[in-house]
């Protein structure tokens, strides 16, 4: 059962049933196809700002540590993801060694679409960004690493040719 | 990121993200080609190859997967699921979530199109509260949909008190294959 008070959402599940990794992979592919790269820009800054609302309050309310208690209680309920959370006293430094979404739609056989892992940085900067903090992310297609700042550290702006194309 | 594990909050909330942007038509769109055409392929290529056993494949895996409380009857020209606890409605209903006017149109928004590409259609209800019942026939099966208990017996959701408490709301589709094709919604 999924029932952490780093989440906003309970399940009777313990971890998220993994083809839904399809469902994400197909939207992303369907906004950018349909309705263009802009759009999944703001499709993606939407989500972080409005849905995951509930997260950035907790993470404004409790800073670096609540940044840190969610991830780690978002991958053990992700499947198959393997990751290491560490914090320093003006970040955190989140690495997925393993992400479970490339993973499984590798697994699965399918084509990813190019720009997923370009996602983590915008629904999460746009979420961040609400509580204070800014991200940074490095790598992709497989695994990165994901820096958690407070906005008045001084992080170099992101580049999204540090994110790598996902396939 | 964006996870698995509350997948069913925010595809839901998608759903009115894309509404706003180009109404229900959209959304349509958006169940039949990335849900049904592309992330549940699988889905597809199953029914199409094996059929009525392709559907028990399917469906034995995927609710399995998402734990969902449900009997599926599998006859020689029909299949048929009764959903008592829907793991995807039961998961927004719990967590006090709706953004979208119908999040169980999804469901036929995707198996409509998968179904008739694969030769089947659909008599179908669902109560807006985790409950809903399926028969998949081919489409050139002049049978209607059962009465209560004629295929699934006690397992028939229809037979379920909670099926049509006064605060539901049914929704009705008969050989249909679209969600376009809704006939009619009982309060």
């Amino acid at each position: 059962m999924i029932s952490s008070s780093a989440l906003p959402y309970r399940d009777r599940k313990s971890v998220g049933s993994a083809d839904f990794y399809f469902a994400i992979n197909s939207t992303f592919r369907f906004i950018r196809d349909v309705l263009g790269r802009h759009a999944l820009e703001a499709y993606w800054t939407s989500l972080g700002r409005e849905y995951l609302a509930p997260v950035s309050q907790y993470w404004k309310n409790g800073g670096l540590e609540a940044i840190a208690n969610y991830w780690n209680e978002f991958f053990k309920a992700e499947p198959g993801a393997e990751f290491e959370i560490s914090s320093r006293s003006d970040a955190v430094e989140l690495e997925v060694k393993v992400c479970p979404a490339i993973k499984h739609l590798r697994d699965g056989g399918r084509t990813i679409t190019p720009e997923f892992c370009q996602h983590c940085y915008f629904v999460t900067e746009a979420a961040a960004q609400q509580a204070g903090f800014t991200i940074r992310v490095q790598g992709g297609n497989g695994c990165c690493r994901q820096t958690f700042f407070s906005n008045g550290v001084a992080a170099s702006p992101q580049q999204l040719d540090n994110i790598q194309l996902a396939k | 990121m964006i996870g698995c594990y509350d997948f069913c909050a925010h595809y839901e909330w998608t759903f009115e993200w894309l509404r706003q942007q180009g109404g229900d038509e959209l959304v349509q769109r958006f169940w039949k080609e990335a849900i049904g055409e592309d992330s549940q392929v699988h889905a597809s290529a199953l029914i199409k190859e094996k059929a009525f056993a392709g559907m028990e494949e399917y469906w034995g895996k995927t609710l399995a997967e998402e734990e969902a409380g449900y009997v599926a009857t599998k006859g020689e020209e029909v299949f048929r699921l009764d959903m008592y606890d829907c793991p995807s409605k039961g998961f927004l209903i719990s967590n006090g979530l709706q953004q979208f006017h119908d999040y169980c149109d999804h469901c036929i928004g995707w198996i409509g199109p998968v179904m008739k590409a694969a030769g089947f259609r659909i008599d179908h209800e669902h109560n807006h509260c985790g409950k809903c019942w399926w028969e998949f026939r081919r489409a050139s099966d002049p049978e209607a949909g059962s009465p209560p208990g004629n295929i699934a017996g006690v397992n028939d959701v229809r037979i379920d008190p909670a099926w049509k408490s006064p605060d539901v709301t049914l929704d009705v589709f008969r050989r249909a294959t679209a969600v376009q094709e809704k006939l009619e919604r009982n309060v």
